[in-house]
């Protein structure tokens, strides 16, 4: 490696840690070659000029025919060629390093006969990337609340963050004060497992909704139920608010997601499609308005409109259990056992797999700055950074004294409106907050990824 | 066309050319006929021969009913097979579109995902690519407005169907049409060109029911196509995995409801009785025995604290015996030393008489002293009376009784009632030896005063019965001084039927048969006892 170019000796920091591949000679020089064009010389939007003396090393390693019909690339081009021209440094050139092999070459074959009678033009552009993560401060543990009797099933935070909600296994919906950790109020109502609690951002309303089919409205200012919205056939696992128009959705294990108008109890939808359990929904003011996850493995976009399914992802191979909602970006999260999966909006469109958490995958959250966090039934929890889908830490905090080993379990987690606490509901019974560490810097956790060389991955 | 003339002849056409070559040739067909023949069916009557084989024989006509043969002109009536296969569809680009078949029952705009892309990861884009970002808040807003109407729409509609009956709702005003028939004409419209219609919607009554039956329950409808499934299918379980994942049936110590024999060792299989040593905590045997030195501890110690509890005792009383005999001496020595010298002279009986009279002074003083010194004590007489009769037995007090007359046993008493009423069958509950009690103590009973019945007669008078019958006959004041003749003076009514002095003397028969063949006992209360039971017949 020593004996190559300048450049390269940049680079050699970051071989140290790792093992050394052992190339050909012919593949190194050609890689620096690469490298030094790519630093240097290489206008990446105007196309590279048929040189027919280098045709053939240039065509068969470096590029790649753009046909008319696929523009799509082309603009997913120019995005990342603007990102990779403003950031020069050990970074660029890292993550043009892998650049060389991920050429389809059996393709450039073909294409070379077509290209001849197509009038086809020749693009030379660079292979997609693979980005780099950003870094992210890791979490710890600062606070673990006890008090509930019963698993821990559902979390909500108030929105001025002074407290939150949680609703447990013990029929009980207590109120923690977020900034003490000390219990305020416990209301009790339910006959069974209260699963899901919400906080109204634009009345006093707190709602809860249990295992006993019953969905109930909490009026804060006397802490009494004011409402029941009746309907379910089963029990009820899962309610979301909606932002901007006073409707609550709720699902259920009778396979059904009912849309109920908040002051008159009158169930407006009735979203009828999936086949099994509807474990999850979330609301938001765009469209797609509502999603479910199942326990059949989809995932339904509705119409609130209409009360229709707009589109149903059949990706995941196992239950759906859990939805994140990305508060800036126009995308989504879904948690299944087999691996969570991005989508984009309106339609559905998979981005990316983010796969090593091998566990089922109870609760999903994400943070503004891009921290995607997923809580599984073996109280693991794994942070991701949203974008590029890197792990960059995993926790599975100690239970409780006194709680076997086996009772460690995550069923809910929640980003407080300021994003620095992230709080779970755990199966110990517990109520763990976490929070950033303040002390951790790059060079402490540092960033430990690879860029994938190989073809990437089809599911 | 250069080219053309060098190469070969294609042997086979393209679409495009086979149409032009058709064209062509009916071009050519038609420049050199004078009439275009079009072959038309044979006119009516001359029809005996001829059948219509193609489309073309039925010119623009139909079937021929005189012909008995299948005709479909126009290809109307045959029947079609039916199949649900969809036919192939291709797009703008000329690629066929298999996901047709996914779309079926859907809209074309239907987001629906079946290619292959569709499950190909995406580039990572950047935080700001336009893809990612979300509608700005105008859409937004706009979009949330329409949802909110129809959402309320929905909910109106609801609310008003579970309302109560109102006023009948306000109609639109009426609308005026303005209409220009097609047929126009003097007959028609009476030669008017155009007609004006006033529309107006019809009044709802509001107290009208349901005009249709909604609680028909009809089966559900089939749901929408599934979409298609955007992963690879569940890889095949291998053996090994199989094997890990068998569980074992359950064999339970206490049901067995198909009655199955089970081998002792399955059946305890899952206990794991003869796997674990029992271990027992070697404290256990540490307290046992420190409660074994306890208990004997304490019972040496009680006893030693017993026995010197007893000595202490017995020196005590030693010392006040000790005391008291001094005493006794001293008292002794002081009498004897007073009276002394004049009682030795006498002999052993006037001593012994001496010491006899002694003892009684001795016990009188000693009562004396008691009744002095204790005024709550009874006296020996007081004591007596309360004793129980058992205590007097013990004590041996005699018997006061008073008088001297002989105990009878009671069973020789009230021998009327029968052979079975001695006895009584053996009930040890019923005292009944002696007729009067053992010690008829002092009876407060007896001391207390009773008046007898006739103690001022001549005060106060007789009482009513004695009275009514002592007054004498012809001053009775309850006899009337005239009688009715037919007033029977017999003896007296005892029941509202009186039974007639029996001519016979059957009664007396009856009684005196009935006294030889059972003991010579008199049957009085038989007799007594078979008139009850007529009376009771009678009242019955």
């Amino acid at each position: 490696m020593t004996d190559i170019a300048v450049v390269e000796s940049n680079v050699s920091v970051y071989f140290i840690f790792q093992d050394v591949q052992k190339h050909s000679v012919h593949t190194l020089v050609f890689r620096s070659l690469k490298r030094t064009h790519d630093m240097f010389v290489a206008d990446h939007a105007k196309p590279v000029s048929l040189d027919e003396t280098r045709y053939s090393c240039f065509v068969k390693q470096y590029a790649v025919f753009v046909l008319p019909s696929t523009s799509i690339s082309l603009r997913v081009c120019n995005c990342r060629l603007d990102a990779s021209r403003t950031a020069a440094g050990v970074g660029d050139i890292h993550r043009n390093a892998g650049g060389a092999e991920r050429s389809p070459a059996p393709h450039s074959h073909s294409l070379l006969e077509g290209g001849a009678t197509k009038n086809s033009s020749l693009v030379a552009r660079k292979n997609p990337t693979m980005p780099k993560p950003q870094w992210h401060a890791p979490w710890k543990l600062f606070r673990v609340i006890s008090g509930h009797l019963g698993w821990v099933r559902s979390i909500a935070v108030e929105p001025g963050n002074q407290w939150f909600v949680t609703g447990a296994g013990d029929r009980t919906i207590k109120i923690w004060d977020l900034a003490s950790g000390k219990l305020k109020l416990s209301l009790t109502g339910h006959i069974s497992t209260v699963r899901g609690v919400a906080v109204s951002t634009r009345s006093p309303y707190l709602f809860s909704c249990g295992e006993d089919k019953q969905v109930k409205c909490w009026d804060l200012e006397y802490n009494k139920v004011i409402r029941h919205y009746h309907g379910h056939l089963s029990a009820v696992y899962d309610l979301d608010l909606h932002p901007t128009i006073d409707v609550l959705v709720t699902c259920s294990r009778d396979a059904t997601a009912r849309v109920w108008d908040i002051r008159s109890k009158a169930n407006v939808h009735t979203l009828s499609g999936h086949t099994n359990t509807v474990a999850t929904v979330r609301c938001q003011a765009a469209e797609p308005q509502i999603i479910t996850g199942s326990h059949d493995s989809t995932i339904r976009l509705w119409d609130l409109i209409a009360g229709k399914t707009r589109a149903t992802l059949t990706n995941h191979k196992k239950s759906v259990r859990a939805l994140a909602l990305h508060p800036r970006q126009y995308t989504l999260a879904s948690g299944s056992a087999d691996n969570i999966k991005q989508w984009t909006f309106p339609d559905g469109n998979f981005i990316q797999n983010l796969s090593g958490h091998n566990a089922i995958i109870n609760a999903m959250a994400v943070n503004s700055d891009g921290v995607l966090v997923s809580g599984a039934d073996n109280g693991t929890i794994h942070l991701w950074d949203w974008r590029t889908g890197y792990n960059f830490q995993r926790i599975h905090a100690a239970v409780q004294p006194g709680s076997l080993d086996s009772e460690s379990g995550i069923f809910a987690c929640m980003f407080d409106h300021s994003e620095s606490r992230l709080i779970t509901a755990e199966a110990d019974k517990t109520i763990k907050v976490y929070k950033e560490d303040d002390t951790a810097t790059e060079e402490s956790h540092p960033i430990n990824w690879k860029p994938e060389i190989l073809k990437r991955k089809r599911f | 066309m250069s080219a053309c003339s060098f190469l070969p002849a294609p042997t086979q056409l393209s679409q495009d050319q086979l149409e032009s070559e058709e064209r062509a040739r009916a071009q050519r067909s038609h420049s050199t006929a004078l009439v275009s023949s079009r072959r038309e069916p044979p006119p009516y009557g001359y029809r005996k021969s001829w059948v219509p084989r193609s489309l073309e024989d039925f010119g623009d006509g139909g079937a021929f009913p005189e012909i008995h043969v299948a005709q479909f002109p126009l290809e109307m009536g045959r029947k079609k097979k039916t199949s649900n296969a969809l036919a192939v569809q291709v797009d703008a680009e000329g690629k066929i579109k298999y996901d047709a078949i996914a779309r079926q029952g859907q809209g074309k705009d239907k987001v629906i995902f079946s290619k292959y892309t569709d499950l190909l990861p995406k580039e990572v884009l950047n935080d700001d690519a336009p893809e990612l970002q979300k509608p700005d808040e105008e859409a937004v807003k706009e979009l949330t407005e329409k949802t909110r109407d129809a959402l309320m729409k929905q909910v109106s509609q609801k609310i008003a169907a579970a309302m109560p009956v109102r006023a009948a709702d306000k109609q639109a005003p009426a609308q005026y049409i303005r209409y220009t028939p097609s047929q126009q004409g003097v007959a028609f419209n009476s030669g008017a060109k155009q007609r004006v219609i006033r529309m107006v919607e019809m009044q709802k009554d509001p107290m009208e029911p349901p005009r249709f039956k909604i609680n028909k329950k009809i089966p559900r409808g089939p749901p929408s196509p599934p979409a298609p499934v955007m992963h690879s299918p569940s890889r095949k379980m291998t053996v090994k995995e199989q094997q890990e994942w068998k569980i074992p049936p359950c064999i339970s110590n206490w049901k067995n409801a198909k009655g199955y024999t089970i081998p002792l060792d399955k059946r305890l299989a899952a206990d794991g009785r003869g796997l674990q040593t029992v271990h027992i905590n070697e404290n256990f045997a540490k307290l046992a025995e420190a409660l074994y030195i306890a208990d004997r501890k304490a019972r040496e110690a009680v006893e030693m604290r017993a026995q010197v509890e007893k000595k202490m005792a017995q020196k005590e009383k030693e010392k006040k015996e000790e005391k008291l005999r001094e005493l006794a001496q001293m008292a002794r020595d002081r009498r004897a030393g007073i009276k002394g010298h004049g009682g030795d002279k006498e002999d052993g009986e006037a001593r012994e008489r001496d010491e006899i009279r002694h003892d009684r002074r001795k016990e009188r003083q000693h009562d004396r002293n008691i009744s002095r010194a204790a005024p709550d004590k009874r006296s020996k007489l007081q004591r007596d009376q309360d004793r129980d009769v058992s205590e007097l037995i013990a004590l041996g007090q005699p018997n006061p009784r008073a008088s001297s007359e002989a105990q009878y046993d009671q069973r020789l008493f009230n021998q009327s009632k029968g052979m079975d009423s001695g006895f009584a069958g053996g009930e040890d509950e019923m005292y009944n030896v002696y007729d009067q009690p053992f010690r008829r103590g002092s009876d407060m009973a007896q001391n207390i005063y009773r008046p007898t019945k006739s103690s001022d007669k001549d005060m106060y008078g007789d009482d009513l019965d004695t009275l009514i019958r002592t007054t004498s006959r012809s001053h009775n004041k309850f006899v009337p001084d005239r009688e009715f003749s037919g007033t029977d003076h017999g003896p007296r009514r005892d029941g509202p039927v009186q039974f007639e002095e029996d001519p016979f003397g059957l009664d007396k028969f009856l009684e005196e048969a009935k006294q030889h063949g059972g003991s010579k006992r008199p049957s009085t209360s038989r007799g007594s006892k078979d008139y009850d039971h007529d009376k009771k017949r009678r009242k019955e």
